[in-house]
């Protein structure tokens, strides 16, 4: 390789270039200026969705309704994964709350009534390669620059809700979290309650859709005969645990396992996997999954692949309202869970979802992408209102024993808290016992057109799984 | 059957990755670590072209692939040019580019299941019973064709021969009047428009993000080094050996162990040899 001083040389070499170089630098120029203007102009590259994610900083979001509110705010804090569509839509839903319990005047702490305010944090915690500890100092930053009275939404993978517990513990500032799933946080949780005491969760964890997923596999059984499964999960806390009920369900019930795999969270090849189920004569593939990227990758492979096995799972690109369009037509029977209800489908028979999901699709424009949690962000918010106003107080110790007794019939179903390990209360049943979740399929409207058919439990079902004609 | 045919498919594609990385290096000794993020780049300069300009396919693929060569080129003079000469600062500096493309698409928020390109032609064959679709073809065709119009330009174009002078020795070249800088500049704008057209054709078989950019530099960088930094021959071997290693290890040890592959390959050739398979610049070691 030439080093400088030599180019020096070469320079005196030359000899007379200076015009060409001129023509050269001015072309340069031009050519610098276009790249900038193509690659960053608005007009190019301007955002097919309506809303902008949330600038990684702590940054104010929407002031209440009123202006001119006196008092002084509640801090909500909200740190997330804004790369993940659960991250993203759960603010949007709790952006949307808040501007609705804002409108009413805000939350009567003692005799006072006093706004929400939500301040934001990116932890990137559902990015690829996000050190963990990089996602605890980005909650840290955001507790202590902007001192939250409540945290709603909480880390979006699992392993860093594990890790933040410490640091909620240690800060002492309530947290219902509406996204991470695993039930390693109720193991932990049982460690040392009290010192955990401020954490909840107010969403499912991840054997909520591994038992819906299950009566699924019951009723495939039941009505079609289908005995055989491959069973393919991505490699983190709250997929595993899913996958673990699915397998265990289907050992206790007869269902042969052609394999059951996991994949690590960045996979972008997932040929052997449907390969093996091809060849294994699986006849439901169950799959796992949320980062968008290798459920995306999956979805098409599956597709181009023509692996002749019925799709079941946790899907977001395939359960997605927008999934025909992304992925394809071939998304026709396919099974997904939705946890819990109101995440994204509407149910006739659960007016709540129905009333949620067309508040945000008027205020932002679009359906919320994310097949999954997003109504809890939503309830998350007049539940923590509720507990402010029976504790009268912003105290956290008094708050905690407020949200204890929480009793809300919100979009998800009644949310009531186990107080033995600080979740919400899920089943099948009632969701005016409990909060629910929901199986659906695509399949044709008497139109032809691909709609998403509640088909479990029977209280919101809206039609029965159909085979597909090559399972027949 | 399906092995083969899949750990084939898989292994072009990685030679599709890698080719311009290779290119780039071998002509210039210039690795180019802003490799992925033009890669994915490609991916959202069509996408846009598509969406927001309403742009036919056959239009928005070659513009991009011509935009992102540019701006190859433009990397050169621009960044690359003061730092010329002193490895680790050229490698850090397309490092920090590389980086920064992918890190301004992920703050304008360029991710989600909506950034997806669609497929050239839906449908696809049966080959020895086993169902490969129609765009999986194109990328094996591309890769068989681009590894011919690659021969063919550096044994018979003038450029392509003042390729293969700078990549045997710059003094000798730059003695018959092959000026190293234009050579380095249009290296880097030919692998980086051979990124692009790797990403033209393989990105529709997924979804876009920002990550793939990380991932692709990974797998180049992996398949650079098996094969041998200037070997072409070498990079083709390279791609299949860690595309069936990932195949087969998906098979027999699992799934999960698949993304390791391409790290341990890389950790187990520069201990064993590590100037490559094919390598020319041999190791002191090597030599004696």
């Amino acid at each position: 390789m030439v080093r400088g001083g030599q180019k020096v040389y070469r320079k005196h070499v030359r000899g007379g270039d200076c015009m060409r170089k001129r023509i050269f630098l001015m072309v340069l120029c031009i050519g610098i200026i276009m790249s900038f203007v193509i690659t960053s102009s608005p007009l190019v590259f301007g955002q097919t969705k309506p809303a902008q994610p949330a600038k990684p900083a702590p940054a104010a979001k929407p002031e209440p309704a009123k202006p001119a509110q006196p008092a002084k705010p509640i801090i909500i804090g909200v740190p997330t994964s804004l790369y993940t569509p659960f991250g993203r839509n759960g603010l949007k839903a709790v952006n949307l709350a808040v501007e609705e319990v804002n409108a009413k005047g805000g939350v009567l702490v003692g005799k006072e009534k006093r706004p929400f305010k939500v301040v934001v944090t990116d932890t990137r915690d559902g990015e690829p390669a996000t050190p963990t500890h990089d996602a605890l100092m980005a909650y840290e930053k955001l507790i202590l620059e902007q001192k939250p009275h409540a945290v709603l939404v909480a880390p979006f993978r699992s392993e860093a809700l594990i890790a933040s517990m410490d640091l909620v513990a240690k800060y002492k500032i309530p947290q219902l979290g509406t996204i991470a799933q695993t039930p390693a946080f109720q193991r932990q949780f049982k460690t040392d309650p009290e010192k955990y005491k401020y954490l909840f969760r107010v969403t499912t964890d991840a054997t909520v859709p591994g038992m819906y997923l299950s009566r699924a596999l019951d009723l495939l059984k039941k009505d079609f005969k289908l005995d055989s499964i491959y069973i393919l999960y991505q490699d983190t806390l709250w997929a595993q645990a899913f996958a673990g009920v699915v397998r265990k369900h289907g050992q206790e019930t007869g269902w042969k396992e052609v394999g059951y795999d996991a994949y690590a969270a960045g996979a972008s090849d997932f040929s052997p996997g449907l390969t093996k189920a091809k060849e294994g004569k699986a006849q439901v593939i169950a799959m796992m999954w949320d980062v968008p990227l290798g459920a995306g990758i999956f979805a098409k492979q599956y597709v181009a692949m023509q692996v002749p096995s019925l799709l079941i799972g946790f899907i977001p690109p395939i359960a997605a309202p927008e999934a025909v369009k992304t992925v394809g037509p071939e998304v026709e029977y396919s099974l997904s869970v939705e946890f819990p209800v109101g995440a994204s489908l509407p149910l006739k028979k659960l007016p709540k979802t129905g009333e949620f999901l067309s508040k945000f699709k008027k205020k932002y424009g679009t359906l919320p992408e994310a097949p999954a949690v997003n109504s809890s962000a939503y309830d998350s918010v007049f539940i923590l209102a509720q507990a402010i106003e029976r504790a009268g107080s912003l105290d956290a110790d008094k708050l905690v024993a407020a949200l204890e007794q929480t009793d809300y019939k919100g979009v998800s179903g009644r949310i009531r808290i186990n107080k033995e390990q600080h979740t919400a209360i899920f089943g099948d049943k009632d969701p005016n016992e409990t909060g629910v979740a929901v199986v659906f399929q695509w399949q044709k409207d008497k139109m032809g057109n691909l709609v998403r058919v509640p088909i479990y439990p029977d209280f919101v079902a809206e039609g029965k799984i159909l085979l597909p004609p090559w399972m027949k | 059957m399906s092995l083969l045919i899949y750990g084939t498919i898989t292994s072009i594609i990685l030679a599709l990755y890698t080719v311009g990385f290779s290119l780039t290096y071998g002509i210039s000794g210039l690795a180019n670590f802003a490799h992925g993020a033009l890669y994915i780049l490609t991916g959202y300069s069509v996408f846009s072209f598509l969406n927001q300009l309403g742009l036919p396919y056959f239009l928005s693929a070659p513009l991009s692939v011509v935009i992102i060569g540019f701006l190859g080129f433009v990397l050169y003079w621009g960044l690359l040019l003061r730092v010329r000469g002193v490895p680790l600062a050229e490698l850090i500096v397309t490092f920090a580019a590389g980086v920064a493309i992918l890190e301004l698409l992920m703050w304008k928020g360029f991710y989600g299941i909506q950034y997806s390109l669609p497929l050239f032609v839906r449908g696809g064959v049966k080959l020895g019973g086993v169902a490969v679709d129609y765009q999986r073809l194109f990328v094996v065709g591309t890769g068989m064709v681009l590894v011919v119009l690659l021969y063919l330009f550096v044994h018979y174009t003038k450029i392509g021969l003042a390729f293969r002078g700078m990549a045997q020795n710059e003094r000798t070249a730059l003695s018959v009047g092959i000026e190293s800088d234009w050579i380095g500049s249009l290296s880097l704008a030919v692998g980086s428009a051979l990124a692009a057209v790797a990403a033209v054709v393989v990105l529709p078989l997924g979804m876009m993000e920002s990550a793939i950019g990380y991932e692709v530099l990974i797998y180049a960088l992996a398949v650079a080094i098996i094969g041998g930094l200037e070997s072409t021959p070498g990079m083709i071997v390279g791609s299949f050996i860690v595309g069936f290693g990932q195949v087969a290890t998906a098979r027999y040890i699992g799934p999960k162990w698949m993304i390791i592959v391409p790290l341990a390959a890389i950790i187990f050739v520069l201990v064993i040899r590590p100037s490559g398979l094919f390598g020319k610049f041999k190791e002191l070691e090597e030599r004696i």
